[in-house]
């Protein structure tokens, strides 16, 4: 056993997704203890990738590397884990867009990986999001979270019409929102009403780590 | 002769090439819109109409160079400031869509307005190297969907020079030409004297926005000329070798091309790139780095490969306030491209990799083109300056202060007089109140707002278009 987790951990620390998803099979056939495979095998090695990253020897794609390994390890892992028996819990549910009318998505996208990596169920709706279409997904998913992504100074109105919308359907107060991209600051963050902002992806695990408890 | 500087042999812009033609043929690009990808396929494209993708093949890129025009003038309001591509020197221009700007006031960073867009305008006409205005900043005192035009707006009344700006819709069209036609008068002065240009952005990798593709080829019609501008980086939205994300950009450049020349054949097209590289640890995109700048004098050889006027972003920094970071970067991203003949560099006057507008960087920067420029100008050797009989008559021991060619020699080009750099003595500086460049650039600010404008609109023009800027405040 204690050979298996070593492995799920350099697995998901190399960043390799066919190693994670073959140990994630392998725990599943052999019915090992969900909450020994995440605290010992698959979670350590996103916690070693982090440390790595704060001593500056893992750049960011190293990082989106293993993030998507353990993404893959947790898909798989996913029904397991979601029993109450599992011991395992899950963080909370991210809703991530980048918001109508907005292309651009790769900011985006790390912060999904990095939010996936560090337990939350991540539902990313791409890019260009109806503004509807991001409350309704979290509604329909009973998200914790909203994370709205903006590169341009003339998308960034869309995160305050989101905003004002949820206020209008009532429901504002049923999710914490976060902001995020290029033109935004804290001071647009507060001023729109969100809840919080980070000006990158390992800011922003900290962020909703706060946010959500 | 010139000082120059390459970093592609012949040799290596066949490769990049041949690497971009094998991107357009084999992986294709992404145009979101059915109309366009008909246009396209009756050019020969192979369309995928599931994914919206154009497989482009070489002979579709040399058919569209051979209708771009290698030759036109980008008119300025005042036709004093008409500037003729390809140059013969390296022009300066703000970059565009920054977001803060340093308070003139206070020097507190801010959210950019209106006001600060227009007294760029007014520091930028003072610039003798600044030929091309893209409106620094968008202003955040607009509603949201005018911000773009409302900064065309100021910057047309404040600055008499060329005026560059993206068009992300066509809905932004009327409003556009109905500023322009208040300045010229008819939509065929518009297409004749091209007072105004727009930027296009591709989006890497390898996608045209649609909105702002359908509204830039609405402006072809008008031979509006256009700025082919990708801005992929390396190791996120482009792959991490300076080579290959040099040939994705090509590749996205040429297929801006296929697309405009496809649209209105002989649309006039400057070529060029804002790539760049991330900060491997937190992502961000970096400016002021040498790898942003190698990159950006590669795609300058590569334009003037295909014969095209080649504008490149530079003079670029990622720190966040005026010193000595930002000088060093700036000089870094700008020196070789001037020695690499690029026509217009792209970028003073920002900081914090183009999002804070500084009035003052502005002189600075215009201050690093200039002397840039010196550098590139390189020594004459000539009949002209053949200064022998001037040594052969002052011999051993003696001095050249009385020499005619002296006193004329001190009044040539070859001297360039800096205008913000300290020259003085000690004592001098000291007496001057030990002055640095930033507060000599303050001063000079200053100097340029309080004056009277050198060339302003008639009184009716400005009334029309501050009309048209009420009516898109007043429909957002």
């Amino acid at each position: 056993m204690s050979q298996q987790l070593e492995e799920m951990k350099n697995a998901v620390l190399e960043g390799d997704e066919v190693l994670a998803s073959r140990l994630a099979h392998y725990a599943l056939q052999n019915h090992l203890d969900m909450k020994q495979v995440m605290d010992e095998g698959f979670l350590r090695g996103i916690q070693e990738a982090g440390v790595l990253y704060e001593q500056g020897e893992y750049y960011l794609p190293d990082l989106v590397c293993s993030a998507d390994a353990m993404k893959c390890a947790l898909e798989i892992l996913d029904a397991e884990i979601k029993k109450p028996t599992s011991g395992v819990a899950s963080k909370g549910k991210v809703v991530l867009a980048s918001v109508q009318g907005d292309v651009h998505d790769i900011g985006k996208i790390i912060v999904g990986a990095m939010l996936t990596a560090s337990g939350y169920e991540v539902t990313d709706l791409g890019p260009d999001v109806p503004n509807d279409l991001v409350i309704e997904r979290a509604v329909e998913i009973h998200a914790d979270l909203i994370g709205l992504s903006a590169l341009l100074t003339t998308t960034m109105e869309e995160q305050r019409n989101i905003v004002n919308r949820l206020k209008e359907w009532g429901i504002r107060e049923k999710y914490k929102l976060i902001v995020g991209g290029a033109p935004v600051t804290h001071q647009w963050a507060s001023g729109i009403g969100a809840d919080g902002y980070s000006d990158d992806a390992v800011g922003a695990v900290a962020l909703v780590d706060g946010l959500i408890e | 002769m010139n000082m120059t500087g390459n970093v592609l042999s012949q040799g290596e812009m066949d490769s990049v090439h041949r690497q971009s033609i094998k991107i357009l043929e084999e992986v294709g690009v992404q145009f979101p819109d059915e109309g366009v990808l008909s246009m396209l396929e009756k050019k020969g494209a192979v369309i995928d109409w599931e994914k919206k993708t154009a497989r482009i093949s070489e002979s579709m890129v040399t058919n569209a160079l051979a209708t771009a025009p290698k030759e036109f003038t980008l008119g300025g309001r005042n036709p004093e400031h008409d500037f003729a591509l390809p140059s013969t020197y390296s022009a300066l221009n703000l970059d565009g869509t920054g977001v803060y700007a340093l308070d003139p006031a206070t020097g507190d960073k801010r959210y950019g307005v209106l006001q600060d867009i227009g007294n760029a305008a007014k520091v930028f006409e003072a610039i003798p190297l600044g030929k091309v205005l893209w409106p620094p900043i968008v202003a955040s005192d607009c509603p949201g969907g005018t911000r773009n035009l409302m900064g065309a707006a100021i910057s047309m009344i404040h600055c008499s020079k060329h005026l560059q700006d993206e068009v992300k819709h066509v809905e932004e069209i009327p409003f556009l030409l109905g500023m322009l036609k208040a300045i010229l008068g008819s939509e065929q002065a518009i297409r004749d004297r091209k007072i105004y240009s727009v930027t296009y952005c591709t989006v890497a990798p390898l996608m045209h926005d649609r909105d702002m593709m359908l509204a830039n080829m609405e402006l072809t019609k008008l031979h509006v000329p256009i700025l082919v501008y990708p801005m992929p980086a390396c190791g996120s939205t482009g792959p991490a070798s300076l080579y290959s994300n040099v040939a994705l950009a090509n590749a996205e450049a040429l297929s801006a091309i296929v697309l405009f020349q496809a649209a209105t054949p002989g649309t006039p097209l400057i070529f060029g790139t804002a790539q760049g590289v991330i900060h491997r640890k937190t992502g961000l995109f970096l400016e002021g780095a040498p790898e942003t700048v190698l990159q950006g004098v590669a795609m300058a050889q590569m334009g003037k490969r295909y014969g095209l006027p080649v504008t490149i972003a530079g003079c670029l920094t990622d720190a966040k306030e005026p010193g000595m970071q930002a000088v060093l970067e700036k000089v870094l991203t700008t020196l070789p491209l001037t020695l690499a003949k690029t026509d217009v560099i792209q970028g003073i006057g920002l900081l914090e990799s183009s999002m804070t507008l500084s009035l003052e960087q502005i002189l600075i920067d215009a201050e690093i083109g200039e002397l840039c420029q010196r550098m590139g100008e390189g020594i004459e050797v000539s009949p002209e300056k053949d200064f022998y009989a001037d040594v052969a008559q002052v011999g051993q021991g003696g001095h050249f202060l009385k020499q005619p060619s002296t006193r004329s020699g001190f009044r040539s080009s070859e001297y360039y007089n800096p205008s913000l750099l300290d020259r003085e003595t000690y004592d001098q500086w000291c007496n001057l109140g030990s002055p640095n460049m930033f507060s000599q650039a303050s001063d000079k600010v200053r100097n340029i707002l309080n004056a009277e404008p050198s060339c302003p609109l008639p009184l009716d023009t400005e009334i029309a278009i501050r009309e048209i800027m009420e009516e898109m405040r007043h429909k957002g």
